[in-house]
Formats: C-alpha cells, sequence, structure tokens
C-alpha cells in the first residue's frame, strides 16, 4: 500500500513539474511577444533591417512555395477527378480545387514550407548571436536586440506572407488547370470561368488574414527559441528544431481556429 | 571624491547554484581595476551585472552614485551607453564588415561613420586595408582588435574587458595588453577587466581585486600582489595547484 502510494506521488510530482515547466515556457513566451511587439512601435526602426527581412522571407520563398501549391493543386484536381467520377460530379473540379487551395492548402502549405526555411534560419542566425555574445554586444552599442532583431523580422513576415500566398494560391489553381485541361478533357476557358464564379471574396481575404497570422508565429518562434537559446552549437540545433516544430504546430493550430471561425458557422 | 561603480552585497544565484554571494567592491574614476579569479567564481556574471544584462538577486550597484538596479528599459539603455564592452570571443556581427561593425554605435552619414571607423582601427593599430574585410577574415588577435576598436567607438566612460587576452600567443597578447593600458589612460576611461591571464594584471591594473566562491577575498593595488599575506591571492598569482583554492578533480 505504502509503495502504491510513493508511486502515485512520484507520478503526481512528475506530473506537477512538466505542468509547471510548460506553464513556464508560455509564461517565458508571452513576455517575449508582448515586449516585442511594445518595442516594435517605438523607434529607432531599421528600415534596412525591414527591407532585408521581406526580401529573406518573401522574395527568396518564392521559388518554394510556387512549386508546392503547383504540384498540391495539379494532385487535388486529379483525386477530386477521381471522387468526384464515383457520383458522376466530375465537373465540381474547377470549384472544389480553388476553394480547397484558396481557403486551406494555399496558405498552410505555403506557411509550412516557409516556417521550414525562415523559421530555423532565424532560430540559427539569433541563436548563434546568443551563444557568441553578440546580442549582449548590440545592447552594449545603443541598439535594442528587439527592435534591431525580433522587430524587423515579425513585421517583415506579417507583411510579405499575404503576398506570398496569394501567389501560391494563384499558383497552386493553375495546377489544377494544368492537369485538367491537359490530362483529364477539361476545356480550358470553361474550367476558368468556374474558378471564377466558385472563389468568392471572403476566400481570399480569410486566405490573407491566415497568411499574416502564419507570418507571425513563423517569425515569433525563429526569433523567440533563437533569443533564449544557450549551450552552443548544440543548444543552437535544439533551438532550431524546436523554431520549426513550434511553429508548424501554432500554423495547424491558428489554421483550424479561423477556419472554424470564419466558415464554421 | 566618490567611486564612478560600487557594488554593495551584490549576491547572484542561477537555480541551486549560487554565483554571486554578497561582493562588495568599489571602483574609482580613471581606474583601471582587474578582477582575478578562477573559471567560474563569477566574473562575467559580475560584469553582466554592472551592465545591466543580469538583474542581481540582492545587493546594490552604483554608478556616478545612481542605482542602476531595476531600471525601465529606457533608463536601462542610456546607462548601458555608458559602457563600452570587449566580448572574450569578440562578439563581432559577423554579417558586417569591420568598418560598421566599428561604427555600429555611431551617428551621421555613412561617409563619416566610415572616417570614424579608420581612426579607431589605427588607434588600435590596424590599417584601413581591413575596414572592408568581414570578422572571418581576420586572426583570432586582430578579431580582438576590431571589437577593441569597436569597445571605444562611441567613447565611453567605462570600459570593460572580458578575458581580453584569451586565445591569443604571448606576443599578441602583449600588444593587446599594451593597447588596453594606453587606450584607458589617453581616453581617461574607468576599466574593469577580469582575466586569469597574470602578465594582463600586471600591464593593465592600477588596482586589482581577487573574487573566489562569489566574494571579494582580497583588494589592493597591482603592486600588492607579489607581496598580499593572502593565501588565495599567493596561490592564483603563483599558480599552484595546492593551497586553500581545490580544484574539483577527482583522485585517481
Amino acid at each position: 500500500m505504502t509503495s502504491l502510494a510513493t508511486t502515485l506521488s512520484h507520478a503526481l510530482i512528475a506530473l506537477g513539474s512538466v505542468i509547471i515547466a510548460l506553464l513556464g515556457s508560455i509564461g517565458r513566451l508571452a513576455r517575449f511577444a508582448v515586449t516585442a511587439l511594445g518595442r516594435m512601435v517605438q523607434p529607432p526602426w531599421y528600415p534596412a533591417q525591414l527591407f532585408e527581412q521581406m526580401l529573406v522571407i518573401g522574395y527568396f520563398s518564392l521559388p518554394v512555395v510556387g512549386l508546392t501549391a503547383l504540384f498540391t493543386g495539379s494532385a487535388l484536381a486529379q483525386q477530386i477527378y477521381i471522387g468526384g467520377s464515383r457520383f458522376n460530379a466530375a465537373a465540381t473540379v474547377p470549384a472544389v480545387t480553388v476553394i480547397g487551395i484558396v481557403r486551406e492548402l494555399g496558405p498552410v502549405l505555403g506557411g509550412l514550407m516557409v516556417a521550414g526555411r525562415v523559421s530555423s534560419a532565424m532560430a540559427a542566425e539569433i541563436g548563434t548571436m546568443r551563444v557568441t555574445e553578440q546580442i549582449d554586444a548590440l545592447t552594449t552599442l545603443r541598439t535594442d536586440p528587439y527592435r534591431y532583431l525580433v522587430g524587423p523580422r515579425i513585421i517583415a513576415a506579417v507583411l510579405v506572407m499575404p503576398l506570398l500566398v496569394l501567389v501560391s494560391n494563384a499558383l497552386g489553381v493553375m495546377g489544377g488547370w494544368l492537369l485538367a485541361t491537359g490530362r483529364l478533357g477539361f476545356n480550358s476557358a470553361a474550367y476558368l470561368n468556374t474558378t471564377a464564379q466558385f472563389l468568392k471574396a471572403d476566400d481570399v481575404i480569410s486566405s490573407m488574414v491566415k497568411a499574416a497570422v502564419f507570418g507571425f508565429f513563423i517569425a515569433l518562434m525563429g526569433c523567440y527559441h533563437g533569443y533564449h537559446s544557450s549551450g552552443g552549437a548544440a543548444g543552437v540545433g535544439r533551438a532550431t528544431t524546436n523554431a520549426v516544430v513550434s511553429a508548424f504546430i501554432l500554423i495547424l493550430l491558428s489554421n483550424l481556429i479561423i477556419t472554424v471561425i470564419v466558415f464554421g458557422s | 571624491m566618490t567611486a564612478k561603480i560600487i557594488l554593495a552585497g551584490v549576491k547572484k544565484h542561477f537555480g541551486a547554484k549560487v554565483v554571486l554571494n554578497g561582493v562588495d567592491l568599489a571602483i574609482e574614476p580613471g581606474e583601471s581595476m582587474v578582477i582575478i579569479g578562477g573559471s567560474g567564481t563569477g566574473k562575467s556574471v559580475m560584469l553582466k551585472c554592472i551592465l545591466g544584462l543580469l538583474r542581481p538577486d540582492a545587493g546594490d550597484i552604483r554608478v556616478d552614485g545612481k542605482s542602476v538596479v531595476g531600471l525601465s528599459a529606457r533608463a536601462l539603455a542610456d546607462h548601458q551607453a555608458r559602457f563600452g564592452m570587449l566580448f572574450q570571443g569578440g562578439a563581432l556581427f559577423d554579417s558586417l564588415p569591420v568598418w560598421r561593425n566599428i561604427s555600429f554605435a555611431l551617428k551621421g552619414s555613412a561617409a563619416e561613420r566610415r572616417a570614424a571607423a579608420i581612426d579607431n582601427l589605427a588607434r588600435v593599430g590596424l590599417g584601413t586595408d581591413v575596414a572592408d574585410l568581414r570578422p572571418s577574415e581576420l586572426s583570432g588577435g586582430m578579431q580582438k582588435r576590431v571589437a577593441l576598436a569597436r569597445a571605444i567607438a562611441a567613447r565611453p566612460e567605462i570600459l570593460f574587458f572580458d578575458e581580453p587576452t584569451t586565445g591569443l600567443d604571448p606576443i599578441m597578447a602583449d600588444v593587446i595588453n599594451n593597447l588596453i593600458r594606453t587606450l584607458v589612460t589617453d581616453l581617461k576611461i574607468t576599466a574593469l577587466t577580469i582575466t586569469h591571464d597574470m602578465a594582463s594584471v600586471r600591464k593593465i591594473a592600477d588596482s586589482v581585486a581577487m573574487l573566489y566562491e562569489g566574494q571579494i577575498v582580497w583588494h589592493g593595488s597591482r603592486h600588492g600582489i607579489d607581496s598580499a599575506d593572502n593565501p588565495y591571492v599567493d596561490q592564483f598569482v603563483h599558480g599552484r595547484a595546492d593551497g586553500p583554492i581545490r580544484m574539483q578533480v577527482r583522485k585517481l
């Protein structure tokens, strides 16, 4: 009986310490986010840093995000065709493809690809700056690391992600159109016509809102994990992994929440 | 005359590990003080507490009589602007060329800042040719000198040196020591150096303090270190394994 009680109390202690650690990291993250957002709205601003980050996050992500959308749009059209044929509904390919791409796959896959590219790079760069004392050096050189490093990255990601997803959506639809007209025998003009008919402004707006939210999480996770990394090369490696994994989870979770709020009612 | 920097009962711990356990120290204006002590005795933590990068758990730190513990973000930035620091690894920004590293905290047009950078490069004995190189293209000794030029570029009132000669050959170490001594004297800067290199101590210091187990165990002038009637200082200065300072080494 005593041993059962001991085992149970050990289990409870272990569970408790996990919960405390989890709450602790949520608190640290919240404090980091609030500090970053608070500092971001006050000068000095660093337009050169902002421009560089917009280039890195937006422009250089175009190939990978574009290809992802193109391939996924094609595969989606193929599957909808196969599935739709069973109910004599193969004609729904353009409508379902455009809705699937714009509402969900364009922003989510684009967000995940950018998270993989950018969150990791941010965590590695800022983490290396942390362990080599470059962040401490910034503060002794009259430069606030939140304004110089974190602010431009978050602003850039929030600004360019919607544009990136817009391109991604267009290429996704194009992927579907290419496959449908090339392989499935759809008429090109009719396909595009149906696509335009079914696409509503709300779909595009929700897609861009999602993209902006994902951009925020992508940059926040990269900066947060890099900023708090410790313990040399291994620590930077851990920070990089944590940044990508946590950005993925936040993207998928916030996507679900936005989808339920916008389309659920 | 009041002291430039005063530490009174400063304590800092990380988890269960007590790093600073009541540090009391006063540094006079224009004085070059060197803190000696073995690895892991809390020297770097002490510097970071004075800079406001870390917040002490207890005690007070005063610069020019004003407490610097628990300042607001803006006041802390003003406080930090009075310091220059030479970091142990240099901490140069590897994405920027040398001249932009040096002029990082300076204002003005690019041409003015570049001229100021070259001027500060000359002070540490480096020519214009390194201005456009990246930090990764420099040797360890040159990186240290560039970092030194960056630390003095904004003409701070107080300079901190974190192990300035670590990782350098004895000749380059002596070059750095001479530079530090000259700069501190010429620019009338209050300097605080942490090191375990006795050659540095003899070159740089006006006064010396020894940190052991989170406390200052000895404080006196540079000339006093050889005759200090203190077993800790005596053991450290002569680099002996036997003495009151026990290293955590397992018996074979």
